[in-house]
């Protein structure tokens, strides 16, 4: 088991290497450059309007002070060795946006994008894992297709779209007021409040960005649950616990549940990442000061240490995810073998 | 104020500024019931605005995005101000407008005695030449706005509470950049005095050779002032929710209050909330978290703002925005060196019907890049109609025929036939400019010109135009409502070189004007060279001139004394009467 688990940790250090090179390499290519924009947008010029050629010299020259206190002016590789360097002290840098340490900005934003995620996956199972057990245990039922359709349905609507008319009709323009149309708390709210109209007053708001977030994953969920439930119920031992005498119920929630969990570890790994990584769509629209609009944000305003940072942040959670995944796998289910007992 | 007299500073080299409109206003809010309330405006109540993103950080000399400079505006005073009606200079933290030397090149501001920060502690010349000494200190991360202050060699303390500034060269907008210095208090942003020990002169000088204190200084200030700006002006700031809102507070014990020729805040609060994207924040505005818009979409205009309830409750404003829209086209370019076929462009151009069916009539054609109400603005100039009759008469006389058949008029040029084709390039994700490219390319293409239309990636389009790689472009620019300076523009100085005469514009009588305009100190004369030259671009048509395009915004009818001037609202007028008031009057004097 150590030896496997030493195996894993030592094999996701190049995959992070990987990682990291490619985005910082992707970050770094694209268009655009960081000194020009904010030389754009320290002459005023929002359109690009350019300075008299007399001036020219003047602004390069301070479009290349501006690049060298970032360590810009270095060739890519030795920069991207800094960067390293950087991150082995677990530092990102300063934001290129106002010189604070990109640490405090994602520390500032994370607990946001936390709650409205913890919230929506814990919606997703919920609603999706009851889904699922019912669509296996009434297969083929008009029942079954009726939620198989309604999920895929879902699962084919625009976040975009969906989220638009939510906000157009249920957030108090020209139609019903039954949420507010974004943000995370009232005008009016003061720390004072109790804690029981907080609670109410983040629950009113929280609301329509979880369901939103939440909806499309129904339809993933709830079939993967469905057919491996479907598959167990196939089992020999299933036939066994009912000729035992055993209840239907307890034969599915005993026996079938259990078993047809099992895959759904897997799904973990995607589970952790996917608690940081903010929905841009959502938090644009409902101006929700979360991860995505930072990302977002980052990326327009091409502050490289910001946009590194998130994805590596990223990164990191998935490898963690997939190496968690991997081992709960092999504890719940002891026939997968660890790498050592193959040998 | 602040706002003013920065955006002046900015259209000195960029042609940047904003509105200056005295009679286009406020289509609805004459027909409107009358809400005008009697009596003097009392204080109290919040405005709840609309930012569309967060500002980058609050610090007047570091931060350059747009959303920093509306917060600081009403954080942050500087030497002079424009009156908002006529845009006349108007001392603010100066005594007057400054002492200007013989040659012009010395400036001398006195400072009013009775002006003070936020936190108490009164404005003194120390402060003032602080400020200077920050702005061209070299490690202050602020390089692109020392660009403006390059003339500026030095500044001195004649006495307390009197600064002389040296200047390189004279140039008539130098008054206009000195007064736009926003005045930091020393003892908040430098409380080590670090700066005290170097002249700006020496600030000019080699960093290397400057002492350890100043580099110090810089950092420090980088750092740690980003956060939590401290001015002289009216509202305090109070608190930065990132992503959510900043908000400001009156500050009961302003040192304007009651003094008249200042401006004289009401409101209680100002709290700018941030939300992303339009659509939400309209709906923001109908269900009551929002006051004001500034800018509302045109079809929001149009389509979602049109409801008695919406009326009920909201006046919207109709402005000039200070921008105007373009075609340029390329004058080295061997179909558009003539200007014979560049004047045909713009008869061919159906300026009124983009405006209509475009912006859905929210503009104003144009024929000059001086903002229609500066007094520079030449009035007499006869726009050119849509005449396709009178364009293929011009084509004609400048040797443009089909003379092989093919549907598209040719012509012999230095020895070699070609066609009348070309393309005209705009960015994309602009529908706007792609509308205004599409209408033209459909004229065109009846008369047997083979226009087409390209779309570039904004970086990628920039570096086009900046290396003169197009035959015609649609672009903007922005205008001054200040006193312009079109050097940057027009001169042939400026074609070479990434310059912003892009189309490659060269005319010496032109040249000659704007030289001598820099240099004018008498505003009469140099209006009447400016006139000139409108006359001379009018005529050449280096440009077809489209529309200046117009702003609507959304206030909340509580909100009296509301008035559109020449750079849109001014929320700092705005108040509420007593009993109309939302949220309240909450603050008193310390």
């Amino acid at each position: 088991m150590t030896a496997y688990l030493a195996q894993r940790l030592l094999l996701t250090i190049p995959t992070f290497i990987g990682i990291t090179l490619i985005a910082f390499l992707v970050m770094r290519l694209a268009p655009g450059d960081p000194a020009e924009l904010r030389a754009a947008g320290g002459l005023g010029a929002a359109a690009g309007a350019g300075i008299s050629v007399e001036k020219r010299g003047a602004v390069d020259e301070a479009m290349a002070q501006w690049r060298s206190q970032y360590g810009l002016d270095q060739p890519l590789h030795v920069q991207y060795g800094v960067w390293l360097k950087n991150l082995a002290t677990l530092s990102f840098g300063e934001s290129f946006k106002d010189n604070q340490p990109v640490w405090n900005k994602i520390a500032e934003r994370l607990p946001v994008t936390l709650t409205l995620n913890v919230w929506s996956i814990i919606v997703v199972y919920l609603v999706a894992i009851p889904l699922g057990i019912y669509s296996a245990t009434h297969p083929n039922t008009f029942g079954d297709r009726v939620t198989t359709l309604a999920a895929f349905v879902l699962f084919a609507v625009p976040l975009v779209w969906a989220a638009t008319m939510a906000l157009v009709f249920l957030c108090g323009g020209d139609f019903y007021y039954l949420f507010p149309p974004g943000g995370l708390e009232s005008l009016d709210f003061s720390n004072h409040w109790p804690l029981w109209k907080k609670i109410k007053d983040h629950a009113w708001h929280l609301f329509l960005p979880v369901v939103l977030l939440s909806y499309d994953g129904f339809a993933g969920l709830s079939r993967y649950m469905r057919s491996s439930m479907l598959e167990v119920l196939g089992q020999d031992y299933v036939q066994v616990a009912r000729a035992k005498g055993l209840q239907e119920k307890t034969v599915i929630l005993k026996h079938v549940l259990r078993n047809s969990l099992i895959p759904q570890v897997t799904i973990l790994a995607s589970i952790l990442p996917g608690l940081i990584g903010g929905s841009i769509i959502i938090e644009t629209i409902f101006s929700i000061p979360g991860l995505g609009q930072l990302g977002y944000e980052s990326v327009l305003a091409r502050d490289y240490p910001t946009v590194l940072a998130l994805l590596t942040v990223t990164a990191v959670l998935t490898l963690i995810g997939i190496l968690i995944s991997d081992v709960l796998l092999s504890i719940v289910d002891p026939r997968i073998a660890f790498g050592r007992r193959l040998q | 104020m602040y706002c003013r007299v920065w955006r002046t500073l900015l259209a000195l080299l960029l042609l940047l500024g904003c509105g200056d409109q005295t009679e286009v206003i406020v289509g609805e809010a004459q027909t409107a019931a009358n809400t005008k309330v009697s009596g003097p405006p009392v204080t109290g109540d919040w405005l709840v605005l609309h930012t569309l993103s967060d500002p980058e950080q609050l610090n007047p000399l570091t931060s350059s995005d747009a959303g920093s400079s509306e917060v600081l505006a009403y954080v942050f005073e500087a030497l002079l101000t424009r009156d908002p009606r006529t845009l006349a200079f108007k001392p603010l933290i100066a005594e007057a407008r400054p002492e200007i030397s013989q040659d012009k090149l010395t400036y001398t501001f006195k400072i009013r005695k009775d002006a003070k920060f936020q936190d108490g502690r009164p404005i003194t010349g120390e402060d003032v030449l602080f400020s200077v000494k920050a702005i061209k200190c070299p490690f202050v991360n602020a390089p692109f706005l020392r660009v403006y202050y390059d003339s500026l060699v030095d500044a001195q303390l004649v006495d307390p509470y009197t600064v002389r500034f040296s200047i390189k060269e004279p140039y008539f907008l130098n008054e206009s950049v000195l007064g736009a210095i926003a005045v930091l208090p020393r003892h908040y942003y430098d409380p080590g005095n670090l700066l005290a020990h170097v002249s700006v002169r020496d600030l000019t000088q080699d960093p290397a050779k400057l002492p350890e204190a100043v580099k110090q200084f810089g950092e420090q200030f980088n750092r740690n002032y980003s956060r939590d700006p401290l001015g002289s002006g009216p509202y305090q700031f109070n608190v930065w929710k990132t992503g959510r809102e900043v908000e400001l507070v009156r500050d009961p014990d302003y040192w304007g209050n009651g003094k008249t020729g200042i401006d004289q805040p009401y409101l209680d609060r100002l709290k700018f909330r941030v939300i992303n994207n339009f659509d939400a924040a309209l709906i923001r505005l109908k269900s009551g978290s929002l006051d004001y818009m500034e800018v509302l979409q045109p079809v929001q205009h149009v389509r979602g703002t049109e409801s008695q309830r919406f009326k009920q409750d909201f006046r919207k404003y109709e402005y000039y925005a200070p921008t105007y829209t373009y075609i340029g086209w390329n004058n080295d370019h061997p179909i558009f060196r003539d200007k014979r076929v560049r004047q045909a462009m713009t008869y061919l151009t159906h300026r009124k019907q983009i405006v209509e069916s475009v912006l859905f009539g929210l503009g104003e054609v144009v024929d000059s890049h001086i903002y229609l109400f500066r007094p520079e603005y030449d009035k007499t100039l006869k726009t050119y109609p849509f005449d396709p009759q009178k364009a293929l008469a011009l084509l004609h006389e400048a040797g443009w025929r089909d003379t092989d058949g093919d549907g598209v008029l040719d012509k012999v040029i230095d020895g070699e036939k070609i066609p009348l084709r070309f393309e005209i390039k705009i960015n994309s994700g602009n529908a706007v400019r792609k509308s205004v490219a599409l209408v033209l390319l459909d004229e065109l293409n009846k008369h047997g010109i083979a226009a087409s239309v390209r779309e570039l990636d904004w970086t990628i389009f920039l570096n086009d135009v900046k290396n003169h790689q197009f035959d015609a472009v649609v672009l903007g620019w922005q205008m001054s409502t200040t006193e312009p300076d079109a050097y940057q523009v027009w001169h042939s100085s400026q074609a070479a070189n990434k310059g912003s005469n892009a189309i490659s514009y060269k005319n010496d009588r032109v040249d000659e004007i704007l030289e001598q305009y820099r240099r004018e100190f008498d505003e009469q004369k140099r209006i009447q060279l400016y006139k000139e030259f409108q006359q001379i671009l009018h005529e050449e048509q280096p440009y077809t001139f489209l529309y200046v395009s117009k702003r609507v915004s959304a206030v909340h009818r509580r909100f009296q004394n509301v008035e559109v001037f020449p750079d849109g609202l001014r929320p700092i007028d705005w108040w509420v009467p007593a009993s109309r008031q939302k949220y309240g009057s909450t603050i008193t004097s310390r």
